[in-house]
């Protein structure tokens, strides 16, 4: 592949990054957008409901996927990892690792015959390895771009999919490419990833089988989820009384973690809220230390669950412990009456915290003591990092929410196209514009 | 175009076999041939695959094929595909017509073949019927004037502007106050770097003062907005700075008459000829036009009276950024004694009152020292309707106005720094330091001795004035739940009230813009996941604080996102919309008007006199750049002489007459 | 011509919004799921477009259950909520007017991802028209005890 020049590169394909991308490209700059799984849509797509509107997902996130996708100053790279970025006086060389999809992309349609004929199922980490799918696969329903991808360490090497395919997509002599992007400006957009479910010994995360993370019961929430159902992995029963541990991937010097990871207390309410639609009968406490509800509407939506009947006790869990019907056991001392006690629940949810998925050094970047991204000039360029020309955005730049990743995608959208016309000192022709 | 003959190509697309392992692919391509107005009836393995859509193109080109009808896996996928299939062509892309056969046919009635070929062909049917009526259109395009206006000169007002003018469009920033920074002027330091504010504000200043292209007026109000995305009128009004340059100094020595200073929120007072602030910009003094009320000034021996001079002038916006900002809650009379007792203070008071007596080693309140204070959260947010007292509007204020906790703790780690034998009192609901980098005010406080207490939204605070001889002068109760609702009575020299934000007043200008208040009463965008940043009303953007409670960080990357936005609509010099927008047909309307009253949107359609042989008639005109397609109005008319273009009630009937028709007759009509 | 066999089965018309109706069917199809193939989807931008002689000429033209899948408070369309409630009100009357079942009109709100309640709605409108047989059949007999009462 010869290089490719482009006025802004965005590395990460989930919401801050996908708006980052229209927001330069609707002002007329050749975008290319590198996404590291098969498909865009980062970890919005997984969810259920968003706070503190309750929007389905998927509604809102879908039509940003499609945007991209046919997006005329939008070039599309999924499946591809950025491998190292150098200066190069105009702006930057970048390498980029093609994975192998071992489909040809051009030829695929997302006809998914591939999919029906293998005989091998993984568990899927999208549906947080509670569902499965098969080894070859269009990622999921709403897949941008809807193309499929092999995994070639589950792969029996069959044949199945190359013979049913209709346009002999299925390619198993793909290698790994490496291809150069030359671009103006970059913003990072590499989004984040939940802290360890087991990090912290004394919550049993990982061992205990009802003890699970949030990410697990947004996909017993969502309409597409594996089991279209609240159920406890542990033996498939409906859960009557559920607990979620706030702070248990933040504010905790034991973990090494000692920001706020700022969405926890409200996507505990709003899947107390959806669990409550779910499960009428069920009992939903949530353990915490402060509720942060501090956003538009936020806090009339925790009033509101007050309301609808969910239980608030301040007081951090210090352990959990399983009963002898894997039912976990929570020790907590409650605050507000001085008092140890130990409490039983059928399902326990670990609010976790966010930790920076990439890791700033492949982009000559330093993070800060939090592991984020430093940001240099936080009261005036609060998308600038310490090198010119590299913007960062969304849950990169630390934990936020979904309505701030998409203003700060605009700011980092904003404040690259200053730098790209400084670098290029001349007006950008528009070509096409595409507002609606 | 009326007498162009129709010549419809019909494509029904296997999909790889999606579609044709359950609906007989052929059969309906087949029905379909013989239908009327139908040249060529094709089927293909995949028609979004180049070789399918060349076959389109080919057939369009070579055939004159000139309306086309698809049928393949859900337009959602495709449908910009094949619109760009048929543009290449040389066709008007809005005369082709998507039908999906796969998600909502092949897909769903795998087990009847027979079911969903029949159901295939009805669809076709349909699709070829609506072809039947297509009209070519075109996306509406606007001229928009690369100018934009930026309403309110403090750091979002000031970054939009910025951001606005380096996309090389022009930018008009208006401020009602003589002077630009608004309230992050009356900041000292800033969370979470410890920065100076207004040495952070002059920088942004200076940048936006040097732009070419931004042009600022300040003692300027908007008497009024007219027009619509793209070409909005502003006219604005400016009253005179009131003194010159050269002869300030001799009027400020002259004036004699005192106000409240509103940058130390009346904890100082300031003539009515003044600057903000040393530093302040423009630097030129200003007289307060509000309280001048023609105070004589003896200059040089002669009675001077200045005279404001206000000039209206028109600007034309291509879009308008509200960055109007917000005020501090102001507590009500004896609320926590505010306003009775001498000892009580809002924060942002307590801000200026450290900054005017920087050089004070004793922290002195009311002719005694400071050796005790009392920080109350949540003051004026966070109340709870039924409990709370309701404000003259009648709401409460039951939203979190987000920056206090750090505010707070914030200022607890400031006055620590000053007077390090302090005695702080912290009386929280909860703490809400989320920010990066503010759990560490927290941790920091609590490493400072910062006592906290914590009460529940339903048993605030009281606070009273000590018995004559106490000790102190003041005292705070409160039921502290860390204590088991302990009734705490903590004895205090001042009692510091964090105050939430409020919106500001801006009724007119909300009336004006036609922009929409939350319940929260501050601006409402339009989607609060989707669309943070927009309005309802096209070309109308929010940036920082008019929009709701936020920091400067988050206000300079709202600003920044608000920009970002205006430059992607005037960029080009010209804002495009799709064509799906109501359309009146001039000779079927009566001017009955039901439309006019059945729609919502300001602004989209409208009676208007025309002169029709000899006499004056009244006729619905559409403006469809407020236009949004929704066709409340086309259910109304009594003469069916309005449609949405692109989705006409022709069309969905002809659609619903090819479904119910029998196959039998589909077979005949072949 | 190639001979389809068509088996006589009521038809019913789902009229269904591009932001949520037809995009939720769209989600059913991506599910694989299995209904009866009678249904047939229109895309509508907005359904307050659609005046009650519409679903009334429907009906005599012999589409036995219309659904209106509307995209409820979460539209895009500020007035598509009532207005579209208003209208079908509107048109219940004038069916009433000309004698057809009410209930062979009903609106419903369908998200994106509302696949259960889609099928939901397809099932019932199925097993009612399954009850109530054609609309043809009803207008028919209406007209003939009208004339008959007449007599």
């Amino acid at each position: 592949m010869n290089n490719l020049h482009v006025d802004a590169l965005v590395i990460g394909g989930g919401i801050a990054g996908m708006q980052a991308a229209l927001d330069l490209g609707d002002q007329g700059f050749q975008v290319a957008l590198v996404e590291r799984e098969p498909s865009i849509g980062g970890k919005m797509i997984t969810l259920s409901k968003v706070f503190p509107t309750l929007d389905c997902c998927s509604c809102i996130t879908t039509p940003k996927m499609s945007a991209v996708a046919h997006h005329p100053n939008i070039k599309l790279f999924t499946y591809c990892e950025v491998q190292s970025v150098d200066e190069n006086g105009a702006g930057f060389d970048v390498a980029i690792l093609k994975k192998p999809r071992y489909v040809d992309e051009n030829k695929c349609t997302g006809c998914r015959q591939c999919e029906y004929e293998c005989p091998i199922t993984v568990p899927s980490p999208f549906d947080r390895n509670l569902g499965s799918y098969r080894a070859i696969r269009v990622p999921f329903s709403t897949a941008v771009p809807q193309t499929a991808v092999l995994d070639i360490d589950n792969c029996l090497l069959c044949g199945k999919c190359e013979k049913i395919c209709p346009v002999e997509a299925v390619d198993f002599t793909q290698q790994p490419e490496i291809f150069g992007i030359d671009t103006t400006a970059i913003v990072l957009a590499t989004g984040f990833e939940m802290t360890d479910l087991g990090a912290k010994k004394e919550y049993g995360g990982g061992e205990l089988p009802n003890v699970i993370d949030p990410l697990m019961m947004e996909r017993f929430l969502a309409p597409t989820g594996p089991y279209g159902r609240v159920l406890r992995p542990g033996d498939g029963m409906e859960p009557t009384t559920i607990a979620y541990v706030q702070c248990a991937g933040s504010r905790d010097q034991t973990q090494g973690i000692e920001y706020c990871s700022r969405v926890c207390c409200m996507y505990a309410i709003k899947q107390a809220m959806l669990i409550s639609g779910a499960l009428p009968l069920a009992e939903i406490t949530i353990y915490y230390m402060d509720i942060r509800t501090f956003g538009k509407g936020y806090e009339q939506f925790y009033q509101n669950a007050q309301a609808m009947g969910v239980e608030f006790v301040r007081g951090k869990v210090a352990s959990i412990r399983e009963d002898e019907n894997h039912n976990p056991v929570l020790r907590v001392e409650l605050t507000e009456e001085g008092r140890l006690i130990e409490r039983t629940h059928d399902l326990v949810v670990l609010s976790l915290g966010m930790i920076p998925t990439a890791s700033p050094q492949v982009f000559g970047l330093l993070p800060s003591s939090d592991g984020f991204i430093s940001l240099p000039a936080l009261n005036a360029s609060p998308c600038a990092t310490e090198r010119p020309g590299i913007f960062v955005t969304g849950t990169a730049s630390g934990p936020m929410d979904i309505v701030d990743s998409i203003i700060t995608a605009g700011a980092a959208a904003s404040d690259a196209s200053a730098y790209i016309r400084s670098k290029i000192g001349m007006r950008v022709e528009q070509s096409e514009v595409a507002y609606a | 175009m009326p007498d162009e003959k129709l010549k419809i190509g019909v494509y029904t697309c296997y999909c790889g076999g999606n579609i044709s392992h359950t609906v007989k692919c052929e059969q309906v391509a087949k029905l379909m041939e013989g239908q009327p107005d139908v040249v060529i009836s094709r089927t293909n393995m995949s028609l979004c695959s180049d070789a399918g859509q060349s076959q389109i193109e080919q057939d369009i080109k070579e055939l004159g094929v000139n309306r086309v009808v698809i049928g393949a896996c859900a337009p959602s996928l495709h449908e910009q595909t094949f619109r760009g299939t048929v543009m290449r062509a040389g066709l008007n892309p809005y005369l082709y017509h998507h039908i999906g056969l796969r998600e909502q046919d092949s897909w769903v009635h795998a087990c009847d073949c027979e079911g969903a070929t029949c159901k295939a062909v009805r669809l076709m049917a349909a699709g070829v019927a609506k072809a039947r009526l297509l009209q070519p259109l075109e996306s509406i395009q606007l001229r928009a004037e690369k100018q934009a206006l930026v309403i309110g000169g403090g750091v979002a007002g000031l970054r939009a502007a910025l951001d606005i003018a380096r996309q090389d469009l022009r930018v008009v920033l208006v401020e009602k106050s003589p002077f630009l920074g608004g309230r992050m002027a009356q900041l000292e330091t800033v969370f979470p770097t410890g920065e100076d504010a207004r040495e952070l504000l002059h920088r942004l200043i200076e940048q936006v003062v040097a732009h070419p292209n931004i042009t600022i007026f300040t003692q300027t109000e908007i008497t009024g907005v007219s027009g619509y995305v793209g070409n909005y009128g502003v006219q604005l009004l400016q009253h005179s700075r009131g003194v010159s340059d050269e002869d300030s100094e001799k009027m400020i020595e002259a004036c004699q008459r005192l106000v409240p200073d509103e940058f130390n929120y009346g904890l100082s007072e300031r003539k009515v000829i003044y600057r903000a602030y040393p530093g302040c910009y423009p630097p030129s003094a200003a007289v307060d036009w509000e309280y001048y009320f023609d105070h004589p000034l003896q200059v040089n021996g002669k009675q001077v009276v200045l005279k404001d001079e206000p000039k209206t002038f028109d600007v034309n916006a291509g879009a308008i950024v509200v960055a109007t900002g917000f005020d501090p809650y102001e507590p009500r009379h004896g609320e926590y004694g505010y306003a009775e007792i001498p000892e009580v203070v809002t924060l942002p008071q307590l801000i200026r009152r450290l900054a005017l007596k920087k050089d004070d080693e004793i922290f002195q309140w009311n002719g005694h020292p400071v050796r005790d204070v009392a920080l109350i959260h949540c003051v004026g947010s966070r109340e709870v309707e039924g409990v709370d007292e309701p404000h003259e509007d009648g709401q409460v204020n039951n939203y979190c106005s987000r920056v206090c906790c750090t505010a707070a703790l914030h200022m607890t780690e400031e006055l620590h720094q000053r007077f390090p034998g302090l005695n702080i009192y912290d009386l929280y609901q909860d703490i809400r330091t989320y920010g990066r980098g503010h759990e560490e005010y927290y941790r920091h406080a609590m490493e400072n001795c910062v006592r906290f207490v914590r009460y529940h939204g339903a048993e605030r605070p009281e606070v009273t004035t000590a018995p004559d001889g106490d000790s102190h002068p003041v005292l705070v109760r409160v039921k502290d739940s860390l204590t088991y609702n302990e009734e705490l009575e903590i004895p205090v020299d001042l009692v510091v009230l964090a105050v939430g934000m409020m919106p500001r007043d801006i009724d007119n200008l909300v009336k004006m813009l036609k922009v929409s208040r939350g319940n929260d009463r501050f601006l409402l965008e339009v989607h609060p996941k989707l669309r943070p940043v927009e309005t309802a009303v096209n070309g109308v953007v929010l940036a920082g604080t008019a929009q709701g409670p936020m920091n400067i960080q988050e206000s300079l990357s709202a600003a920044s996102a608000a920009a970002a936005k205006v430059v992607s609509l005037l960029g080009q010099g010209k804002v495009e919309l799709q064509p799906f927008v109501a359309a009146v047909d001039a000779e079927k309307c009566d001017g009955t008007g039901a439309c006019v009253e059945a729609c919502v949107y300001e602004g989209a359609i409208a009676l208007e006199t025309f002169e029709e042989n000899g006499r004056q008639v009244k006729r619905a005109v559409v403006t469809p750049a407020n236009c949004s397609g929704c066709g409340a109005c086309v259910s109304v008319c009594p003469n069916r002489a309005i449609d949405v273009q692109g989705w006409t009630l022709a069309q969905y009937e002809a659609m619903v007459d090819a479904i119910a028709m029998d196959i039998v007759d589909l077979v005949e009509a072949a | 011509m190639a001979q389809i066999i068509q088996t006589q089965q009521p038809k019913i018309l789902i009229l269904a919004t591009l932001a949520g109706g037809y995009a939720g069917a769209d989600s059913t199809g991506q599910s694989h799921l299995d209904y009866p193939a009678n249904t047939y989807i229109l895309p509508v931008m907005c359904p307050c477009m659609f005046p009650p002689d519409f679903f009334v000429r429907a009906f005599e033209r012999g589409i036995d259950g219309i659904i209106v899948m509307y995209s409820g408070t979460d539209s895009p369309y500020k007035v598509e909520a009532d207005g579209t409630a208003k209208l079908i009100n509107n048109a219940y009357a004038l069916m009433k007017e000309r004698g057809i079942d009410i209930r062979r009109l009903r609106l419903a709100a369908i998200c994106t991802v509302c696949v259960k309640p889609f099928l939901k709605e397809v099932n019932q409108m199925n097993e009612l028209l399954q009850g109530i047989g054609f609309v043809k059949s009803e207008i028919a007999s209406r007209a003939a005890s009208a004339q008959g009462a007449q007599a």
